[in-house]
């Protein structure tokens, strides 16, 4: 083989393991999720036929469905906005000058290094009423406090959207951080020798500067919402009712449990839909903030 | 004179507020695992006390033991290690293959490819589930080793190809054409130049996926049944005489199990996660 020929076959040599196995495990099937999702599929009670745009339509009939898109909407919105406040907050706490920076950022790796699911069974029992953590810390201050936070409705959604910030919070305020450590301390001088007090030059040039930074997380950040899984299966199961049930848990649910796989396939698509707008708005925006 | 201790006074304050600070976020994320730790060696039944017993009077490993005895632990622990670790070897290799493929070589369908595997990270796990799950049966893949291997290293190819594909682009290709001019062949320049110098980028790589691996629940969860590995039996433990409905005393011994390795870890590889999230900047 000449020279020439080898090196074009050579990247592809290189590339093709994990090519393959990327194509293997997303392209197929994404397909075959698309095709399920016109058909109705419900393997318990053995039927399987074409329904065209069906699943499509009975996911706006379905109320489960409808009380899972309502909480999905409120955990990421609220999720997401403290996810920017407090982890803005945290990533200057981060960078602040101090002797204890080196604990500070090992101690706040752990909660994103450990396992969703570990989060959310101690959460199950740190959130209950008689026995669990919360209740007792509070107990401290008012010790007459009683409260079952995962059988109400209300309480239970701020226990779940708790835990996801607990367990998010540090990491995306390391990438606060990172975005921070650009910023050149030269800006800085000049601003202090022109008479700018620190908290003028936080928000005159910190917070302008971190904005494209803070937008450019969102976009994960709110996609991990979105698909949030691991928590809401280990801590609440959805309950009460499905009134903590996220999309991609009832995705899971319909898919393996109640065995709908054609209504679960619509939803799938559904979400990747959501998904795709999502990330493609954003992007443009951010274009349009950059010119 | 006055305004020099106005300023001490001022910075005092200042060094206190970052203690202060450093002070509630270390117990807001602390408190909760060490309270993890405690209630896994406390005995079961002084496990419904109020208010919580912080410092157990009769510490016992009962759950542990427990643990090893009637739920298989050590088995689990070997699981769970054979496929993380198989998993890191195999993905390191391939990945590096393919970053330096990515990184050295430009065509349009090499870059299509690239823009492919980045796009995947789009991609949530429950989209691809069902029919996944039913090619892996039919391929006789589901709950065996190599399965999960194959669906772990897939889940950490993009975030790894990122990583190390940026990491190649950064070393200077004069290094490698001075090697091709004393006559080195193209594998030698891929082992001996180019490896050598991505070394702390796949330590780096290796240290966050990991993690990543023994985060990785729905996989195990999903495409295997009898193989169990320690992030999903956390939530198959079975019940002792426990009215609450959850295990507690086991829960927190099997949490601890998975966190105590996991926070030594962290200890000791502090600057190199820090470097790899800053790297990546998206965990897979």
């Amino acid at each position: 083989m000449k020279e020439k020929d080898l090196k074009r076959f050579i990247p592809w040599i290189l590339i093709l393991p994990v090519l393959l196995l990327r194509s293997f495990t997303t392209i197929y099937p994404i397909f075959k999720t698309i095709y399920n999702s016109f058909f109705d599929i419900r393997v318990l009670s053995g039927v399987d036929e074409f329904t065209g745009f069906g699943n499509y339509i009975n996911i706006f009939k379905d109320d489960k469905t409808l009380a899972t898109f309502e909480f999905t909407g409120i955990f990421v919105v609220v999720s997401m906005f403290f996810h920017i406040i407090l982890g803005v907050i945290l990533g200057l706490i981060l960078n602040m000058e101090f002797k204890g920076r080196r604990f500070l950022r090992t101690i706040v790796l752990i909660p994103w290094a450990m396992p969703a699911v570990v989060t959310g069974m101690a959460a199950k029992w740190a959130f209950n009423n008689d026995y669990g953590l919360v209740n007792d810390f509070i107990r401290w201050f008012n010790p007459d406090f009683q409260l079952s936070w995962l059988i109400h409705k209300n309480t239970a959604r701020i226990a779940v959207i708790i835990m996801d910030l607990w367990k998010d919070l540090p990491f995306f305020a390391i990438l606060i951080l990172s975005g921070l450590q650009f910023i050149s301390n030269e800006i800085y001088e000049a601003a202090r020798v022109d008479g700018a007090s620190g908290l003028k030059s936080f928000f005159h040039i910190t917070l302008p500067l971190m904005l494209k930074n803070i937008l450019m997380l969102c976009i994960p950040f709110t996609l991990w919402r979105l698909t949030t899984f691991d928590l809401v299966y280990s801590m609440t199961s959805g309950g009460p009712g499905e009134d903590t049930s996220l999309i991609a848990y009832r995705i899971s649910m319909e898919a393996f449990t109640n065995l709908n796989i054609g209504f679960a396939a619509a939803l799938a698509v559904f979400l990747f839909i959501i998904m795709a707008v999502f990330s493609a708005v954003n992007l443009k925006l951010m274009n349009k903030l950059e010119d | 004179m006055k305004h020099g201790i106005k300023n001490n006074v001022y910075n005092y304050f200042i060094k206190i507020g970052r203690w202060v600070l450093c002070a509630i976020v270390s117990f807001i994320i602390l408190f909760p695992v060490y309270w993890i730790f405690i209630s896994s060696i406390t005995p079961p039944g002084d496990l419904f006390k109020t208010p919580i017993d912080y410092f157990p009077n009769n510490p016992t490993l009962d759950s542990y033991i427990f643990l090893v005895e009637n739920v298989g632990l050590l088995s689990k622990i070997w699981s769970t290690v054979v496929i993380v670790g198989l998993t890191i070897i195999i993905s390191t290799l391939i990945c590096v293959m393919g970053a330096y493929g990515f990184a050295r070589f430009k065509s349009k369908g090499i870059n299509a490819a690239f823009a492919f595997i980045i796009a995947t990270m789009l991609i949530p796990e429950v989209v691809t589930a069902r029919p996944l799950y039913e090619f892996m049966q039919k391929v006789k893949l589901f709950d065996t080793y190599p399965g999960l291997i194959i669906l772990y290293i897939s889940a950490i190819t993009p975030f790894t190809i990122l990583v190390l594909r940026n990491f190649v682009t950064d070393i200077p290709l004069s290094l490698e054409e001075a090697g091709a001019i004393d006559g080195a062949s193209f594998t030698q320049r891929l082992f001996l130049i180019v490896l050598p110098l991505m070394r702390p980028a796949i330590a780096t790589v290796c240290i966050i996926n990991f993690i990543t691996c023994l985060n990785n629940f729905f996989t195990p969860l999903y495409y295997a049944n009898n193989i169990q590995v320690l992030s999903v039996s956390i939530v198959q433990l079975p019940l002792r005489n426990n009215m609450y409905g959850m295990p507690w005393d086991l829960v927190s011994a099997m949490g601890w199990i998975i966190l105590f390795p996991i926070i030594i870890f962290v200890a000791i590889f502090e600057q190199q996660i820090m470097d790899g999230i800053m790297a990546g900047g998206i965990k897979a």
